[in-house]
């Protein structure tokens, strides 16, 4: 309830802000969210893209995420988007003997801005926002231990805890056309947990589905190939 | 521009290091105060020593000869439903003084999780405490909620006046 009531008054707190920043905002800050007046129509189509450095984590380490995300190209200006995947890690530490084990969806929802002045040419610069969320499960354990004082036999065990995360991310990225549909790009993302909840408050959770290690670093990246459809 | 682009992404890539945050007090232990009957502070004037046993069947000492002591630290079993720990009093000075009291400890134990890089651990919820009355007069509860936290004070220790 207190979680829900804190998301609710941080989206009260940010529709509010909007409102008023775009009321307050001079003429030159409002030519920024307009379009570009020429004659290109507003509807530019779709694309669907696909990050290969999730992918490639996937393959070559123990945890990463497939991820897929659908863009609207509004003007070559304004592209809303919306980001899907499913992370997975499955790591056994050589040091502490702790086995991680989790995998879940995630999505992400925001907008991208062109930011270059030529704005339908073949290359884009990207600033945008996202917010995003994931439920999920983790299984944390590590094989019986000695106490260290009375030498009883010790067993650490978290099993199928609940957890949820929301996070937003700032994204800066860039984008080039290739050949026909296809554009390759990357992007940067700056990560800031908003809130959260573990069940059973056992602690952290160490990687989280779509955010990544937590308190590892804030910063992450995609690799993206991109088809116009 | 793309160039420019370009350095910020390699600036951002060698920025994007990876650390390791575990907790720098990572010891989980239980705090006890001593005090007079009125609740303020006192300093045992005899020595205190305290042993318990373990799995093996064997004494361990786990609070040797604590001499004008105020406070003390003792540590929680991991994973035990009860604690027995065995003060032990102390004085050549005080009549010979050896008096012995034995202390039972009920808690739930719950895994604590920071990171995989950190050591598993364990924290506690004291549910209730006993005792045998030789040298101690009460000892009460003051925080249940055993952590990381080493300043909290888990137990106030009342010996008796006329020890």
């Amino acid at each position: 309830m207190t979680l829900r009531r804190f998301i609710s008054t941080s989206i009260l707190r940010a529709a509010i802000s909007i409102v008023v920043l775009s009321a307050s905002v001079p003429a030159s800050a409002q030519k920024f969210f307009a379009f570009q007046k020429d004659s290109v129509p507003t509807f530019r189509g779709f694309a669907v893209s696909f990050d290969l450095v999730g992918a490639g984590l996937m393959a070559f380490s123990d945890n990463g995420q497939y991820e897929g995300a659908l863009r609207i190209n509004l003007h070559d200006e304004w592209f809303p988007i919306v980001e899907l995947g499913l992370g997975r890690a499955d790591h056994n530490d050589d040091v502490t003997y702790i086995h991680y084990k989790t995998s879940a969806p995630y999505f992400r929802i925001g907008i991208d801005k062109n930011l270059l002045k030529e704005k339908h040419g073949p290359y884009r610069l990207y600033g945008g926002l996202r917010y995003a969320f994931t439920s999920y499960k983790v299984d944390i354990a590590r094989q019986d231990f000695p106490d260290p004082v009375w030498k009883w036999n010790t067993g650490f065990g978290i099993k199928d805890a609940q957890c949820n995360y929301h996070w937003i991310e700032a994204v800066v990225g860039v984008d080039a056309k290739i050949a026909g549909p296809v554009h390759l790009g990357w992007s940067i993302r700056y990560k800031r947990r908003i809130s959260h909840s573990e069940d059973g408050e056992f602690g952290n959770t160490w990687y989280v589905p779509g955010f990544g290690k937590f308190g590892d670093t804030r910063l992450g990246g995609t690799f993206n190939v991109i088809i116009d459809i | 521009m793309m160039k420019r682009v370009t350095y910020l992404f390699l600036g951002v890539l060698i920025a994007a290091c990876t650390s390791i945050d575990c907790p720098v007090e990572s010891n989980v232990a239980t705090l006890y105060q001593v005090c007079n009957s009125d609740g303020t502070e006192l300093t045992l004037t005899d020595s205190i020593t305290v042993t318990t046993k373990t799995a093996e069947d064997s004494d361990t000492i786990i609070f040797n000869k604590g001499v004008g002591i105020s406070s003390f630290s003792l540590p929680i079993s991991y994973k035990h439903p009860e604690d027995v720990l065995v003060f032990s009093f102390d004085n050549e000075n005080n009549k010979n003084l050896h008096v012995t009291d034995t202390v039972w400890i009920k808690k739930e134990d719950y895994p604590h999780f920071e990171s995989v890089d950190c050591s598993a651990s364990f924290f506690h919820n004291i549910t209730d405490v006993r005792y045998t009355r030789n040298y101690i007069d009460s000892i009460v509860i003051k925080n249940p909620s055993v952590t990381y936290d080493s300043k909290t004070v888990h137990f106030y220790f009342y010996p008796k006046s006329s020890n």
